[in-house]
């Protein structure tokens, strides 16, 4: 795949996130741990740890699993995603107090996420099929040069008209996105940093912050521990039974 | 099994622990080596083989332990791997904290077995999915790696990493502590305080090894009430051994297992007994001492159940409220099996999605769970002694979903109790995201409760009822929300109303509260009390004085 400027905003757009996607593919497998600090406008600020396990699917999108460690009175929840390139995702939520597996409609991950700034949709990779994408500028995000290419949803289930990347062009790494309303105005934005280079070949963020731009309030997400190679299979750890005992 | 005493219900349990600890030492001893771990953990590559010596050699220094360097290839380039040798989970632990302490970014690179780092980096651990061929450069932009420096562009965190080792395995541990009190609108129809209060304490560890292959899990729970003898008591929810296999599953011991998909009302929901003197909910629940086998197959999931042994439902005590005007005797129960409680009972359940459809199918075969109260006069007093019918159950689990509407059916048919019969609850679930312009969920739950056996359902409330509720998430910081229900009879007066609300008061606190209103009930006194037990329309009459508000304090530990 190459990305020429050559081309029309719509297959330019669409090409730097094959670029993208090109890039962080072939990790096979992977378990972060995450902490969430959410702040409010005058600074109050509470904190969530959770974990992410992720597995790559062949000719299919990720499948990831998400469990929360704290809020205690949370702890044990854990939510199951099965992406899909042209159907909708499927997601499933374990309650531990009743040890019920609940399916959810796809339509709720456009709400917030654990209280937070983020919604599930704002973390998981969804496929590239998903989107129509099209280059507006290239811009310098401080010594960054980037390309700015919007995404527009073609399932229903979104919860933004549209959303504006900020991509690298040296490494294709996201570094800011914006993500717009109904009413077309800007909602929210996030900035990403702290890259690493991982398993020689994956660029990951160590640090975003997502910030609301009505009420002020943000989100501070730092990723830790990264862990490539687990050996994770589809019917072991990301089947709707293995949902029951995540831990 | 005797009288009903605290005691004798921790006695029971500790009967069942027996039962199963049995099995479980027979299962563990058999089960084998566990593969030993080598970790390594990595500093960076670099393109300079200078470079990653230099590195190499200032964190040796720095951590007084042997840092090695290894060529790597990738997409055609040859990079130098900084890492140290293979390290135990101690030691891995301790050299993680050390360098996340020195803001030294590093990742670690799993092994099953302590094999040399270059072949480990070429091929890595275990095989799975194929490795696609070697990438092009891309056009544009600067090629892939170009820092001479270790390759993380900022300053780490710094953040202490307090997160479980994942080599190995898993241990956790957790105390959920509750204080409740119970607060009666009037006092009870025999006399029964309008106030209880009760603590409760649920301890639960898992401890895993073999990469968490292998595991037990332990959930002891106990309540101590002030006004109600039944209340005060024990219960071992799990405590099982399990083995996870590639597509399979194994799970000995004591377990708490639920089907269904209706909100309302889980009729099909039959591997537990109901810890029924915990909450008229129905879903606190015995755990289920058992043998289950799950199959993960591209046809979906199989769950093959023995069960071993019959839980015998709890109910509350003559000083307890929302009870019946008999005393039941319910550690003293009859059973249709010859077996009694130690008959082992079969169940089998499959399921699987398909886009918008999940579906479930099940048989059970066994003791019932629910039982029949028989009258009967024990030293010139009424009582009601629990009957457990064998009952063969088939039934069905499923949901469609449409945008934000999801629809839900379970529902069975079932023979034991008289002629064979059909029960089913069906329904909608629509779930508001954002409402009103705020961050704010709303979902609107509408269900029909159905039983074929209409008046003669005697081991149900809800034989013809609808059942309307709203759900409402605030999405806040305190984790706000609150459901709110309503069933009411499609053919007598009588309604039920259920509110049930929590917010998160710290980190570790949280408030719950919980209302029950009983409804357009007969009045008592147009009736005798057996007109009660035989006449339909005064199936709640003895509830309508039990209204109450329940706050319960919950702190996590």
């Amino acid at each position: 795949m190459t990305v020429d400027a050559a081309d029309s905003p719509a297959s330019l757009g669409r090409a730097v996130f094959e670029e993208a996607d090109r890039r962080a593919s072939d990790y096979r497998d992977l378990e972060v741990s995450l902490r969430m600090i959410l702040r409010t406008a005058n600074g109050r600020a509470t904190e969530r740890a959770l974990r992410i396990r992720q597995l790559e699917v062949p000719d299919d999108a990720d499948k990831v699993l998400v469990v929360f460690d704290t809020p205690a009175n949370i702890r044990g929840t854990a939510l199951l995603s099965h992406g899909h390139r042209f159907s909708p995702d499927d997601q499933w939520l374990f309650l531990p107090a009743l040890k019920r597996t609940k399916k959810i409609a796809s339509r709720n991950k456009s709400g917030p996420f654990l209280g937070s700034e983020f919604s599930f949709e704002d973390l998981s990779a969804p496929a590239l099929e998903k989107y129509a994408y099209r280059h507006l500028r290239d811009e310098t995000l401080g010594e960054v040069e980037c390309f700015v290419v919007e995404r527009v949803s073609t399932e229903d289930f979104s919860g933004y008209t549209r959303e504006v990347f900020w991509i690298d062009k040296r490494e294709f790494r996201t570094q800011r996105v914006e993500y717009y309303d109904r009413r077309d105005t800007p909602l929210k934005r996030l900035e990403v940093s702290d890259y690493a280079l991982y398993e020689e070949a994956f660029w990951k963020p160590r640090r975003m912050v997502m910030t609301n731009l009505r009420s002020h309030k943000s989100t501070e997400l730092i990723w830790q521990d990264y862990t490539f190679g687990l050996g994770f299979t589809a019917e072991r750890d990301f089947s709707v039974s293995s949902l029951r005992r995540a831990r | 099994m005797a009288s009903a005493s605290p005691q004798n219900v921790i006695s029971v349990s500790a009967a069942c622990v027996a039962r199963v600890s049995g099995l479980l030492v027979a299962l563990v001893v058999t089960l084998g080596a566990i593969p030993a771990q080598a970790d390594q953990l990595v500093f960076g590559s670099f393109k300079a083989a200078d470079n990653a010596s230099n590195w190499a050699k200032k964190l040796s220094q720095l951590f007084a332990r042997e840092i090695e360097v290894s060529p790597v290839t990738r997409d055609g380039t040859t990079l130098y791997r900084v890492h140290s040798r293979a390290l135990d989970p101690a030691q891995m632990e301790q050299l993680r904290r050390r360098a996340t302490a020195a803001g030294i970014e590093h990742w670690r690179l799993l092994q099953t077995d302590s094999a040399p780092v270059e072949a480990v980096a070429a091929e890595p651990t275990p095989p799975a999915a194929p490795r696609t061929p070697p990438r092009n450069e891309p056009q544009l932009g600067a090629p892939r790696l170009t820092p001479p420096s270790p390759v993380t562009e900022t300053a780490p965190t710094g953040a202490v990493d307090d997160s479980p080792a994942a080599s190995g395995g898993t241990r956790q541990s957790e105390w959920d502590l509750g204080l409740q009190t119970r607060t009666f609108a009037e006092e009870g129809v025999f006399g029964q305080d309008r106030f209880e209060g009760s603590i409760s304490l649920e301890f639960e560890y898992f401890h895993g090894w073999d990469d968490d292959r292998q595991s037990v899990t332990v959930t002891p729970f106990v309540r101590v009430d002030s006004a109600d003898s039944e209340r005060t008591h024990g219960d071992l929810r799990e405590l099982f051994y399990s083995r996870v296999g590639d597509n399979w599953d194994l799970h000995v011991g004591a377990r708490r297992v639920f089907w269904g998909v209706t909100e309302f009302q889980h009729r099909v929901d039959i591997i537990n007994q109901t810890d029924l003197v915990e909450n008229i909910d129905m879903e606190d629940k015995l755990g289920q001492p058992m043998a289950q086998l799950t199959l993960v197959r591209d046809w979906g999931i199989l769950d093959v159940y023995a069960l071993l042994g019959h839980r015998e439902r709890t109910f509350p005590g003559t000083d307890g409220r929302v009870r019946l005007p008999w005393r039941i005797l319910d550690d003293d129960a009859t059973y249709a099996s010859g077996a009694e409680e130690t008959r082992v009972d079969g169940a089998i359940r499959w399921s699987h999605h398909m886009g918008p459809f999940e579906v479930g199918l099940h048989h059970f075969s066994g003791t019932s769970r629910e039982p029949l109260l028989v009258p009967e006069l024990v030293g010139g007093e009424v009582v009601l002694r629990p009957h457990y019918p064998v009952i063969d159950q088939t039934g069905i689990d499923a949901q469609a979903f449409y945008g934000d509407w999801v629809f839900k059916l379970e529902g069975y048919t079932r023979s034991g109790f008289g002629d064979r019969h059909v029960a089913f609850n069906v329904g909608f679930e629509r779930t508001l995201v954002g409402v009103f312009g705020t961050r704010a969920d709303f979902g609107i739950v509408g269900e029909y409760l159905y039983d074929e056996r209409d008046e003669e359902a005697v081991d149900t409330l809800f034989e013809h009822d609808i059942a309307l509720g709203g759900r409402l998430h605030l999405n806040d910081f305190a984790d706000t929300q609150a459901l709110l229900g309503v069933i009411f009879d499609t053919e007598y007066d009588e309604y039920f109303v259920s509110l049930e609300a929590s917010r998160r008061l710290t980190d570790t606190w949280q408030l719950a509260l919980e209302g029950r209103v009983f409804a357009g009930g007969k009045d008592l006194r147009t009736t005798t009390p057996f007109g009660t037990l035989v006449q339909p329309e005064y199936k709640s009459a003895w509830l309508q004085a039990d209204d109450y508000l329940q706050l319960e304090l919950k702190k996590f530990l």
